[in-house]
């Protein structure tokens, strides 16, 4: 059966449009109710993006002891408002030399980009998702690495030294965690057995595990990756105030810049729903959402699913912020050394291992009930379940680091202590042979 | 690298522990920020700001005796003290010849809030006080006279 890239309206809805206008099932299948749904989820992604900053600018004032904004209306409640003003009535800046094609296309590819992965993030069950593609995740994926095409042509136009080393360095960063990331999902979708987002989810639910659970490394790397891919602390290289000033983003101003803002954060937010999507169950919640019945009562269904998927993807988002104002910035070797010495190989390492508990456990099953062979997706063997979870923290887990420390046996290490003690004993052999050849 | 080095390493220990403490960070009741215009900080209780001519709490006279200590002190000459001899009639006492404060101006845009003018003074009257806003729109705005010293700038309520 081929599935429809446009779920159609749900019968309320076309209940409600038919009282008011005679029309039939297509043009509202097809046309009002995308556009609706996508007016609405554009309206919303816009305001949560500029209560995102907002939300940003209080924690970190929280863990520098500061209060954030406080003035325009109550606890600053209004700030966003006031930032979108200025940000609207700045004065619009291009460079002397800079290219006046690509500039101003620059930051509205980034927005487009990060706007269109939107389109199939499964916000919630039933009619809460514009589109259900049976390659979601890989649309998302093209749509992400697409985001970097705008910072590389800001960087490029500008004619500036500053944006172009910004865009170099986000170039590489992105060929760099784009694999680790691309790997990281695959232990995932091993158990799921789709790319489709709403499938992924429902695999989790039949399932009733999250595959956070059976994917603990997987989930890190993701995690991980993804704050690359979004140019967030401790992977802020494109940006790196303190080295290239403000990075592709220099010699942009006003409503330009802030469209760059704007492909950030929802790229932020892009990410943490696809955590959930893939690791976090999506809208499922342990002993709620299993005791609604989605055929009887839907709308509730629905609407307690969309708050669990929010919420699931708030946590994410604070996780975010709390790591940008915890951890430093890496250098830039430092970076291309954690993407391909650290996590590409563990990543890989990890589909490996993943796929021999997989195979084993489902060829167990196998043998002990005939035709279970739904594996991990259908509500198979609990007690299969619990020696998975068991094997991937216990076992695979360990296997994996060890695999990436043998790996890296020989790379340099980073931490300064350990540096300083192999110079004073290279120093003291040294000194030692010195003296040793005088006598 | 020992191996509990090592291990702590790999489970990334020390980032946890960062976490925890900017984790542990984020108390509302922690803030140090001072809300300023709305709320007045309280400044140190040695701080020496306005300048202030005290009055007889009793009588509700200027408890200036008109001695030019203050002037004569002042290393930056920004105390000006103008007298008269003036027949002053004290109460159940005879009128006798005093010299009687007229004009006191005090230029605060001179003044290095030193204090030596308060420690001279022989009656408590010339006071420092704990005010510290003191901007002015005009250079004449500094120059305070005997009304503003003795009653005290007009402070403004911020309401937002």
């Amino acid at each position: 059966m081929t599935r429809l890239l446009v779920l159609g309206a749900p019968d309320w809805f076309y209940n409600l449009v038919t009282k008011f206008i005679a029309v039939g099932r297509g043009p509202v299948d097809y046309l009002i109710w995308p556009l609706l749904q996508i007016a609405v989820v554009l309206f919303i992604i816009a305001t949560l993006v500029a209560y995102l900053v907002y939300a940003e600018r209080k924690i970190s004032a929280l863990i520098q002891a500061r209060l954030g904004p406080m003035r325009v209306g109550p606890w600053g409640l209004l700030q966003p408002l006031a930032d979108l003003v200025k940000l609207i009535s700045k004065e619009d800046i291009v460079p002397d030399k800079a290219d006046r094609t690509i500039f101003p296309l620059a930051p509205m590819i980034s927005v487009v980009a990060a706007f269109t992965s939107l389109a199939v993030l499964p916000f919630g069950p039933t009619w809460l998702h514009i589109a259900d593609v049976n390659i979601g995740l890989l649309f998302v994926f093209a749509f992400s690495s697409l985001g970097v095409l705008g910072i590389i042509m800001a960087g490029w136009s500008s004619n500036s030294k500053y944006p172009l080393l910004g865009g170099l360095r986000s170039s590489a960063q992105m060929v760099s965690y784009e694999v680790g990331m691309g790997l990281a999902i695959v232990g995932a979708l091993v158990f799921t057995g789709t790319l489709s987002m709403v499938g992924v989810i429902d695999g989790q639910i039949r399932s009733g595990v999250w595959n956070a659970f059976y994917q603990p490394l997987g989930f890190f790397i993701f995690f991980i990756c993804g704050l690359a891919e979004t140019n967030r602390t401790p992977f802020d290289l494109p940006e790196g105030e303190t080295e290239i000033v403000g990075g592709f983003h220099t010699e942009y101003s006003g409503f330009r810049w802030s469209l760059f803002f704007l492909s950030e954060y929802t790229g932020m937010l892009i990410v943490s729903a696809v955590a959930t999507t893939l690791y976090l169950g999506g809208w499922h919640l342990p002993f709620v959402t299993s005791r609604i019945d989605p055929n009887a009562s839907p709308f509730l269904y629905s609407i307690v699913g969309l708050i669990t998927f929010a919420g699931k993807v708030t946590v994410l988002i604070y996780v975010f912020m709390w790591f940008r104002w915890t951890f430093p910035r890496y250098r830039y070797d430092q970076l291309m050394d954690l993407g391909w010495k650290w996590l590409t190989p563990a990543a890989l390492a990890n589909i490996v291992l993943t796929g021999i508990v997989y195979v084993g456990i489902k060829y167990g099953l196998h043998l002990k009930f005939a035709g279970a062979n739904d594996g991990f997706i259908g509500p198979a063997n609990i007690k299969a379940k619990l020696v998975t979870i068991l094997v991937m923290f216990a076992v695979a887990t360990p296997v994996v680091l060890g695999f990436v420390a043998f790996l890296n046996r020989r790379t340099a290490t980073w931490d300064i202590a350990e540096q300083r003690r192999r110079q004073i004993v290279a120093r003291t052999e040294r000194r030692a042979r010195i003296a040793g050849l005088k006598v | 690298m020992n191996w509990k080095r090592a291990l702590s390493r790999y489970l990334l220990i020390d980032l946890f522990k960062g976490l925890r403490v900017t984790f542990k960070q984020q108390n509302p009741g922690e803030i140090i920020t001072e809300q300023y215009p709305k709320v007045r900080p309280i400044v140190s209780e040695r701080f020496r700001g306005a300048p202030r001519l005290n009055l007889d709490p009793e009588t509700g006279e200027s408890l200036c005796i008109a001695c030019n200590l203050c002037a004569v002190v002042c290393p930056e000459n920004c105390i000006e003290v103008g007298w008269e001899n003036r027949e002053v009639v004290a109460s159940g006492r005879q009128a006798q010849k005093r010299k009687v404060l007229t004009t006191f101006i005090f230029d605060t845009s001179r003044c290095l809030f030193c204090n030596l003018c308060a420690e001279v003074c022989p009656t408590y009257c010339l006071e420092l006080t704990q005010d510290f806003e003191l901007a002015a729109y005009t250079r004449k705005d500094f120059v305070w006279d005997r009304e503003m010293l003795e009653h005290g700038r007009e402070i403004r309520k911020y309401r937002k």
